[in-house]
């Protein structure tokens, strides 16, 4: 049993986008179905791009790249995917 | 994505000469649109069907022009729209990486969660699990 999975989501949260309200919604409908909570990190992408950025997305269990170009650090989220690629991190981007 | 660093979004950086997402030739802005899922791939198994139908808000795809560089390497299509278009795309030999030229979190309800998310997540429940099996098995032989 899992405790507390940690979702770590790149993107800069913006409550007025229904893209990023409705990631954290879906992520909660899908862990009500596999009944797992759930710890749901926004990671602002500046931060990605300054040194240890990226080393702290090994916290994650899982990243996801979300909707909401133009980024504030497209060099951050790109390196955050790299990342993910790279060292065989779950990810999902949409 | 396929090493390609400079990759810009057209959004951003219109006048980038690496466009890799460009805008698509028809509006898709709020339409439902049929997703055909490749058989076997990680999208198609998920959904458990071999169609899907989308909302599309975004009006960016892939560049066309990047379809013959995907071809024989690690990133496959395994979703397309009715005229071809790319619309999900996943990395072989890695246990979970899809990306998706839609949203699907906007479909998604409580009665019904949407089956990517929840293949999404329980990839993140299996990496943990083995993160954590690994950490164990370091501390026995530590002792």
């Amino acid at each position: 049993m899992v405790h507390e999975l940690r979702i770590g989501i790149i993107g800069d949260w913006d409550p007025a986008r229904s893209s990023h309200v409705a990631t954290n919604d879906a992520l909660s409908h899908a862990a009500d179905a596999l009944a797992v909570a759930l710890e749901v990190s926004w990671l602002p992408t500046p931060a990605l791009d300054r040194p240890g950025g990226i080393a702290r997305l090994e916290a994650y269990d899982a990243l996801w790249c979300a909707p909401g170009s133009p980024y504030r650090s497209m060099h951050g989220a790109l390196a955050a995917i790299r990342f993910a690629r790279e060292r065989d991190w779950p990810f999902i981007g949409t | 994505m396929l090493g390609l660093d400079d990759a810009q979004h057209e959004e951003t950086s219109p006048d980038a000469t690496e466009l890799v997402i460009s805008r698509l030739a028809c509006s898709l802005v709020g339409q439902q649109q049929r997703v055909r899922l490749v058989p076997g791939a990680r999208a198609q198994q998920a959904y458990g069907s071999e169609t899907a139908i989308e909302a599309f808000r975004c009006s960016y795809g892939l560049n066309p022009a990047y379809r013959t560089r995907l071809a024989g390497g690690p990133l496959v299509v395994s979703g397309l729209g009715t005229e071809g278009e790319v619309r999900i795309v996943e990395l072989s030999g890695h246990r979970f990486f899809l990306a998706t030229l839609y949203v699907p979190q906007l479909s998604s309800s409580s009665e019904a969660p949407h089956p990517l998310l929840r293949a999404y997540l329980q990839a993140a429940v299996a990496f943990r699990l083995a993160r954590e099996q690994d950490a164990a098995q370091a501390r026995r032989v530590e002792q």
